[in-house]
């Protein structure tokens, strides 16, 4: 019973080592970032928000704008409805809000964001309304991807306790439903 | 700390294994996702509530995983009911979650949903507690007149009138020792889902009772049976919470690693009670969640003015589940006390086992 457990162990430890540490590496590497923000959703400019996080209307952030395959600091690149979205952005700016000025405008080749976030309600809940997420669509193949590894990795987790236990030579009996 | 970028927020990785040990433990004890406890915890920690529920929904699936393995290996699971109830379940929360849509879309959405929270919650709440004191002074009396008290004991009479409806096809459930009409077990399914569809929960909080008190399950093979659902209805709506982009996996990836320890203690806790301490921490469960969706109500009703009500919804609802974990430990704390013969309070010796 103890070497049976002592093999389920190793081999469902080994198993939750490898795909741990594969979500990891895959977050680490950006692969999770660019499954999540994959593409948008409407016309704007995909900007990358904790930039300009701490922008206000006295102290707006200047963004340049401008083609690019990657966002790094303060950058906004245009962007239409269906477009893959640059590496490092996370939310887009609509050409609604833009053309409205109230929370950003076009200067020149310069995007000003002036209101980054603003206190709205739903619930019951106040909450921070930020450009991040918005207009960004998931790659829907990272839904199978996270479901995936979540039951693979509850299932390596669980059979992994279980060979621990086994191997420790702890005596788990079936429960008696019925008896006394 | 930790950079969830998909988030949008850093917060410190020891809250989020916290989090998911303390939901572990309740969760493998009484069977339900915790849904209710760990979406008003994300969004304190700076999720924002889209993303708070969704990777809720995420790691229900895989904490459920987890426990059920430990559940089969106690023998908690009927898997006649367990595979008869999964298609009610899944039509039962696809409805739940357009009959959603439908009130959001007439303007109803927030105070619907939190009314009918507190509404169901506060039935189940009622009527298991006085199911379970019933139980528990009926153990207590076996015990002194020094009769043998089962694992199980139950006063209700509901499930005897459920087991009567002659629709075929009729089901033999073996280890649950039951006959009854698949179609109850499929109502049953469809029920509940259509109340976790509507209130954006796993579930589990309804269909544990509804086994016992419908079905008529003992309180052990409803929490593992139930947890086998929550697997299939929280992976489905982990699913399409994760491809409208609600999920963070990196946060799921965290809360997994807690309830793995949370679960087994969880789980393997139910093996030193008696079914009426799982059906208390059941009803407790629910009569917390109750008060801290009623407050949410009031703010709501009251148009938002009362904001001391909100904060003080989120707190008692992080606070319940520290309360809930601890109860639990206690509970089994005093289960290895009193079998080694060592004085516990009078009213633990009849809800838990002597050996």
């Amino acid at each position: 019973m103890k070497t049976r457990g002592a093999i389920k162990f190793v081999v469902w430890a080994a198993l939750a080592v490898a795909l741990c540490s594969y979500a990891l590496y895959a977050h680490e590497t950006g692969k999770i970032d660019q499954m999540y923000y994959h593409s948008t959703k409407l016309d704007g400019y995909a900007v990358n928000t904790k930039e300009f996080f701490n922008a206000t209307k006295e102290n707006p952030a200047l963004l340049q704008i401008g083609k690019a395959d990657e966002i790094n600091g303060l950058m906004a690149v245009p962007v239409k409805k269906g477009d893959l979205l640059p590496k490092g952005a996370n939310g887009v700016i609509e050409k609604k809000i833009v053309d409205e000025g109230k929370r950003a405008k076009v200067q020149g080749d310069k995007l000003v964001v002036m209101v980054p976030w603003q206190i709205k309600e739903s619930k019951g809940f106040k909450y921070r309304d930020r450009f991040i997420h918005k207009g960004v669509k998931t790659d829907p193949w990272s839904g199978v991807w996270n479901v995936a590894m979540t039951i693979g990795i509850g299932l390596c987790l669980g059979f992994m306790a279980e060979g621990l236990t086994d191997m420790l030579g702890w005596k788990i009996k079936k429960i008696e439903h019925f008896g006394h | 700390m930790f950079d969830f970028t998909v988030a949008g927020h850093v917060v410190p990785i020891f809250l989020l294994v916290l989090t998911g040990f303390t939901v572990g433990v309740v969760g493998g004890f009484i069977g339900v996702g915790g849904g209710y406890m760990v979406t008003p915890a994300l969004i304190v920690f700076g999720f924002p509530g889209y993303m708070a529920s969704g990777t809720d929904a995420c790691h229900i699936a895989g904490k459920s995983v987890i426990s059920s393995i430990r559940h089969r290996q106690l023998g908690n699971i009927d898997w006649t009911i367990a595979l008869s109830m999964v298609g009610g379940t899944m039509l039962g929360v696809e409805l739940g979650v357009r009959l959603l849509v439908y009130t959001k879309n007439i303007g109803l959405s927030g105070v619907v949903l939190l009314a009918a929270s507190v509404a169901v919650m506060l039935g189940l709440f009622i009527y298991t507690q006085v199911e379970t004191q019933k139980s528990h002074k009926k153990l207590t009396a076996d015990r002194k007149a020094g009769k043998e008290i089962g694992r199980e004991v139950k006063v209700s009479t509901l499930p005897l009138f459920f087991q009567r409806i002659p629709i075929m096809p009729i089901i033999k459930a073996r280890k649950a020792r039951l006959v009854i009409s698949m179609w109850v077990i499929v109502i049953v399914g469809v029920f509940t889902g259509v109340l976790a569809g509507f209130l954006g929960v796993g579930g589990g909080f309804i269909r544990v009772p509804a086994l016992v008190y419908v079905v008529g399950t003992t309180s052990h093979l409803a929490v593992g049976t139930d947890l086998v659902e929550i697997i299939v209805s929280g992976g489905y709506g982990a699913l399409r919470q994760s491809m409208e982009g609600n999920v963070d996996f990196m946060a799921v990836f965290f809360m997994i690693i807690g309830a793995m320890m949370g679960a087994q203690f969880g789980s393997l806790a139910t093996s030193f009670v008696r079914g009426p301490a799982i059906r208390y921490i059941l009803s407790y469960s629910l009569i917390l969640a109750t008060v801290g969706a009623a407050m949410r109500l009031v703010y709501v009703l009251t148009g938002g003015t009362a904001e001391w009500l909100a904060f003080i919804a989120v707190v008692f609802t992080l606070g319940e589940m520290v309360f809930l974990c601890l109860f639990i430990c206690t509970l089994v704390w005093f289960a290895v006390r009193h079998q080694n013969g060592k004085t516990v309070p009078e009213w633990v010796p009849p809800l838990v086992v002597t050996a």
